[in-house]
């Protein structure tokens, strides 16, 4: 149990406030170019401008989810399988949930604004709302208990099964008819299908989300470390307490 | 030094180890959660509606069930009557006349494809539903608005067969 846990003081350094104030600019930045600069859409007027956060919180949440499987991978294949991959893996989870609920919540208000309805059963909200059910239980897997290597152990399974749905949920409007469009850009077979500074807005909401993304991925892996830490005291008090009973 | 197992009921070790019940709550949500959601998928999404020219032909499109159905309000067909909205959609030269009761709103007009609920009834589709499916295409407003309004009219033209 007494793995390589640091105890660093915080969780911040001086690199994470840099990225940190850099994310906050071009937030400002995409809020201007989302809400000022760009224009309405010809059919869906002002509606359009969810689309600069509807988009990048679900490209975060592939990001994140992504990390958690590359993360498992390594833990399960390393030699010393060091509970840093373990805990990168368990932030990124984490923070994949939390942007896959933003975006189910500003697709559900697009939703209502153009096509009528807050939810339909089609093959893009299903297999998005399936993958957010299955990435709770991954973290509630988490949580279960036992030693910090049974949690690795097990939820690095269980991440390198789940990240299967990502294709199915990406491809979903294509292999199925789906009331939710086709891909803009990021489909291979279609012309870009943004007006110039839509575009532009569009790829600044991704790395705005993506450096967000980066931030508190970071600080969460370190406040995670600090948790194992804190537990690992617990549990060497607690050995002590023992040794210091049976020796009276 | 004794560090040998504690049995139970031993002095201040009998206690058992307080289980955590949430995230076994969690999972338990989460499984049930995940069974719906593949039932729905398996009802519902796996096709989410049939064309227009589908409609009697294809498995699983017949009228006389509920059925969703997709096309394109067809240009100068959109009218309000007693309250109720009447349209022609089309898709792939076929077209099929639809009674929505009321006004479907939104983003709903000429030369749009959309998806209507209902079922048929002596030939006109009786649409208690109606979503409006909009393209992967994002054009700006003030934009060659002429241009872009004639092109589509044409396109609608063209798709209305």
């Amino acid at each position: 149990m007494n793995s390589a846990v640091t105890t660093p003081r915080g969780t911040g350094t001086r690199n994470t406030r840099i990225l940190g104030v850099l994310t906050i600019a071009l937030m400002g930045i995409l809020a201007f170019c989302g809400l000022v600069a760009s224009g309405e859409d010809i059919n869906q007027g002002s509606t359009v401008r969810i689309m600069y956060v509807h988009v990048p919180s679900i490209w975060v949440a592939y990001l994140a989810f992504g990390m958690t499987a590359i993360c498992s991978g390594i833990y399960l294949s390393g030699r010393n399988r060091s509970l840093i991959w373990d805990r990168f893996s368990g932030a990124a989870g984490e923070i994949g949930v939390l942007f896959v609920a933003v975006s189910l919540v500003t697709g559900s208000l697009w939703g209502r604004l153009t096509w009528g309805t807050y939810w339909v059963w089609d093959a893009r909200l299903t297999s998005t709302a399936f993958l957010f059910i299955t990435y709770i239980g991954y973290l509630a897997v988490r949580r279960l208990g036992g030693t910090h290597r049974q949690r690795a152990r097990r939820s690095a399974v269980l991440a390198l099964l789940a990240i299967l749905e990502i294709p199915l949920v990406h491809f979903s409007v294509n292999v199925w008819r789906t009331l939710h469009q086709k891909a803009s850009v990021a489909d291979p077979n279609a012309k870009v299908a943004l007006d110039g500074l839509m575009l532009f807005s569009l790829f600044l909401g991704l790395i705005a989300f993506t450096m967000l993304f980066a931030w508190l991925v970071i600080h969460r892996q370190r406040s995670l470390a600090l948790e194992d830490a804190v537990s690992n005291r617990g549990l060497d008090a607690a050995i002590e307490a023992r040794r210091e009973e049976a020796a009276n | 030094m004794d560090l040998t197992p504690r049995t139970a009921g031993e002095s201040g070790t009998g206690a058992k180890k307080k289980r955590n019940w949430l995230p076994i709550a969690f999972i338990v949500v989460a499984l049930l959660s995940g069974g719906v959601v593949v039932t729905k998928f398996l009802t519902s999404a796996i096709d989410y509606y049939c064309n227009v020219d589908e409609v009697g032909v294809r498995s699983g499109c017949n009228g006389d069930r509920r059925i969703r159905v997709q096309g394109i309000v067809k240009q100068h067909s959109v009218k309000s009557v007693d309250g109720s909205t009447e349209f022609d959609m089309t898709y792939n030269a076929k077209t099929i006349h639809v009674v929505y009761q009321g006004d479907p709103g939104g983003i709903f007009q000429e030369c749009i494809p959309v998806v209507a609920h209902g079922r048929v009834i002596s030939n006109t589709f009786e649409s208690d539903r109606i979503e409006v499916k909009h393209s992967n295409q994002y054009v700006e407003k003030n934009k060659g608005r002429l241009a872009e309004a004639n092109k589509e009219a044409a396109a609608c033209s063209a798709s209305a067969g």
